[in-house]
């Protein structure tokens, strides 16, 4: 145990840079960097406020409901479910792509004393996601209920051990996902694949159990229970879930006996199912790790062709295949890029899979004569697309170690522009194939919505993706030992989120507002316009940002 | 060809003087070796003229070029080849060299003479095909030193060419270097090996602590020892009095 506290310090202090952000307060330009991001972040809470209060008249809908404990379980459920699916994300790059694998593996360490520091610092990231989302449920309930002292002690057990059941899930999952796809040869494609496709089951099952959980409800004399059971709902669709459940049936049978054994249920099944991943790691964690740091070689083999010499291409065309390559052969990167562009619109149509003709018909009906809005929303989810994949705004810090190279070679600002923005429109064009294919799937796919989704989609993909360059450049997150940290742990992914979100938000209400009056073709244009004069408008500040970085970065 | 001037850098705000006011100036076809013990500030030196980190005070020329105030003109006449060689471990070899042609501007047939001449002396064609991840350390540097060959740039720079070479490959770099300023190129390399510096160099400066304590011919440095036999004795009075 005292080898896993040990471990899992290093691990927290490298993570999370404890020294480094000392060193940093000094530092006047960093202390400067570090006010900015705080306005940043400070800017999101008029949003967070907006959803809190959204949240409180949930509650009372709940209440009237006579189910007010459904509200918890709308929380819990949400985490948990979040938890498990960040999870898997989370568990693959720190238990298989991390580089002090290569100082761990070889040091007197059994495997589980590996998994558990490196679960126990997963937690902290899972505990720092889910507290924004679940702390406004649990204080609005405690808050209107009243409740007593035992309602807050329960709280914090449940807050404690909320992660640790979908995270030693995903943990499960990925290590046996890796053991049985340690294949010699076309490894990182086959655990690409395998991983796409492990996420949509995932998700599928779920929309199923709750699919099922929703027909239950409706085939039984439900009003009657409703009254007669104030925690029927939860019982019903908690089975999605059941630690959820059992979760929110402490807090909401706090003072029986019945509210104690569920919480005893909660904390034990989360510590039987901790100690089970541990126990399964110390037998499968090696056989899918080794050989996951080699790298297949195959000396003279491949031969050098005279053609491989002839082709010259420009500067910034050699920047983006550079990029393109990175980002598919990189997994890590592969899955959040790439991965990510296919899985959105797959997800999107999943429910309407999972629910069958009969849902289908209704969105059709719904769709039939707003085509121009169904291309609208296409395009605009292209771009939404366009700072979730999360090219642009970690693209300087995805060279990490190797940001030399590019910072000595003779590269203009406009190179580096062009070249990278050119390695996201790439993945942006996967997106919108994959896209078209969900929409062909719902039948609302028309000719002019494959023009407006692939010209919009990409129009609008250039100032988000300058937008991401930006901020990347003016804070490149260089230091890193898990390419994961460079791409799903960079704070540049939210702020750009943050920032392209209002940007979209804004583009879309303009649009709306639009639509009562103007013609649709005119809006495209008026959509296009704007995406090219905000293309325009960011190119000169990226530019100096990228030549005043490149020569100041130490 | 490359002129210092009083060029300065610290860290910690101040606190910490890694190159203290230094000038010199390494004229065309020398061979100019730059010594001196661990965090004597060579490294930190060698990124200035480079252009990985700014300097607080002093200016860096190349051929009366700024190398601070025109960068990218700068950078196609020069060519860097750090200590450590961390290159794109996600690239093939020739993937990597064909990028760095791309970027000189290098036209397809001379890219393809020079690539294959020095893939041949580096004993790397076999494995150009295959990823960089695979190679071992002294692979990775010999890659680096193609890809800092293949524009001829006219000032080499080299941070600790030969740890990680091996015998013959550290041997025909040292050729290389000679040859290169026979043509009336430059060569500005750090060492630790003493026995290389005063075999191969025109040149050499000794840094400690920031500050250029010696600067000459190996005889000129000899006549301001007392003990005049090898670079080694010299290094070692000199740096000692410090």
């Amino acid at each position: 145990m005292n080898r896993i506290l040990t471990l899992v310090k290093i691990d927290l202090g490298t993570t999370f840079k404890l020294s480094a952000f000392k060193h940093k307060m000094k530092n006047r330009n960093d202390m400067i960097q570090m006010i900015i991001l705080g306005v940043a972040l400070l800017s999101l809470l008029p949003a967070y406020i907006l959803m809190i209060s959204g949240l409180s008249s949930i509650y009372h809908a709940y209440l009237n409901m006579g189910q007010k404990s459904m509200f918890l379980l709308t929380g819990i459920l949400t985490c948990q479910i979040i938890e498990l699916v960040l999870g898997i994300l989370y568990v693959m790059g720190k238990y298989y792509f991390s580089n002090d694998l290569n100082i761990l593996v070889p040091l007197p360490l059994r495997p589980k004393e590996i998994i558990g520091a490196k679960f126990i610092s997963l937690l902290v990231y899972e505990y720092i996601t889910m507290l924004p989302i679940l702390l406004p449920f649990i204080i609005i309930y405690g808050v209107n209920e009243s409740t007593g002292i035992l309602y807050w002690i329960y709280s914090i057990m449940i807050l404690i051990f909320l992660p640790i059941i979908p995270l030693s899930i995903s943990s499960i999952i990925v290590m046996l996902f890796m053991k049985y796809t340690n294949i010699k040869g076309k490894k990182d494609l086959l655990r690409t694949i395998g991983y796409i496709v492990l996420i949509i089951v995932m998700i599928a099952f779920q929309l199923k159990l709750q699919s099922v959980a929703e027909r239950a409800i409706a085939n039984e004399d439900f009003l009657y229970k409703i009254i007669t059971d104030s925690t029927i709902l939860v019982k019903k669709l908690g089975i999605i879930f059941p630690p959820s459940m059992w979760a929110t049936l402490s807090l909401s049978n706090l003072t029986s006996i019945s509210g104690l054994l569920y919480i005893l249920l909660f904390v034990i099944a989360s510590i039987t199912v901790f100690f089970i991943m541990l126990f399964l790691s110390d037998n499968v964690f090696f056989q899918g790790l080794i050989g996951n740091l080699e790298v297949s070689t195959s000396r003279g083999s491949t031969k050098v062709k005279p053609k491989d010499f002839k082709k010259q291409y420009p500067s910034y065309i050699s920047i983006a295949m550079k990029e393109m390559r990175m980002l598919i052969r990189t997994p890590v990167y592969l899955m959040n890029s790439i991965g990510g562009v296919v899985l959105m619109p797959i997800l999107m149509v999943m429910s309407f899979f999972i629910e069958g003709e009969q849902s289908l018909s209704m969105i059709k009906l719904l769709m039939e004569n707003n085509h121009g809005v169904v291309n609208l929303i296409g395009a605009g989810f292209i771009v939404i697309l366009g700072f979730l994949n999360s090219v642009c705004c970690t693209t300087f810090s995805r060279e990490g170690k190797y940001m030399w190279i590019q910072r000595t070679l003779p590269i203009s600002a406009r190179d580096q522009i062009i070249g990278r923005i050119l390695s996201s429109i790439f993945v942006q064009v996967i997106g919108i194939i994959v896209l078209y294919g969900s929409l062909a799937y719902m039948r609302t796919l028309t000719l002019e919505g494959v023009l407006v989704i692939a010209i919009l989609g990409l129009l609008g993909s250039i100032p988000t993706g300058e937008l991401g360059m930006i901020i990347d450049a003016y804070r490149p997150l260089l230091n890193w030992d898990n390419p994961q940290k460079a791409m799903k742990q960079n704070l540049n992914v939210v702020i750009c989120m943050g920032i392209g979100g209002l940007y979209v938000f804004g583009v879309g209400f303009l649009t709306y507002k639009l639509m009562a009056t103007v013609d649709m073709l005119i809006i495209y244009g008026i959509i296009a316009i704007i995406f090219i004069l905000s293309s325009l408008i960011l190119y000169n500040p990226l530019k100096k940002v990228i030549e005043m970085q490149f020569n100041n970065l130490e | 060809m490359l002129k210092i001037q009083n060029l300065s850098k610290t860290y910690g705000k101040g606190k910490v003087k890694a190159v203290d006011n230094i000038s010199l100036e390494v004229r065309p076809g020398e061979i100019f070796g730059f010594l001196g013990p661990n965090g004597a500030g060579k490294t930190t030196t060698i990124k200035m003229i480079v252009g990985l980190l700014k300097p607080d005070n002093g200016k860096v020329f190349l051929d009366n070029i700024d190398v601070w105030e025109n960068p990218m003109e700068a950078k196609m006449n020069i060519s860097f080849v750090p200590d450590t060689p961390e290159v794109y471990d996600k690239l093939k070899g020739i993937e990597y060299l064909n990028f760095i042609a791309d970027v000189y501007g290098i036209p397809e047939d001379i890219r393809q003479d020079r690539i294959e001449k020095y893939l041949d002396i580096f004993e790397l064609r076999n494995a150009i095909g295959d990823f960089i991840g695979s190679y071992s350390h002294g692979m990775k540097q010999k890659l680096v030193l193609i890809s800092a060959l293949i524009h001829d740039p006219k000032l080499f720079i080299l941070d600790e060419p030969m740890v990680g070479l091996d015998p013959k490959a550290s041997f025909h770099l040292k050729e290389i270097m000679r040859q290169r300023c026979n043509e009336g190129k430059t060569v500005f390399f750090s060492t630790h090996v003493l026995e290389v510096a005063e075999k191969l160099c025109d040149r050499i400066a000794i840094i400690n602590r920031g500050k250029i304590i010696a600067l000459g011919t190996m005889d000129e440095l000899r006549k301001h020892s007392e003990e005049k036999e090898s670079l080694e004795n010299i290094f070692l009075e000199l740096t000692e009095n410090e």
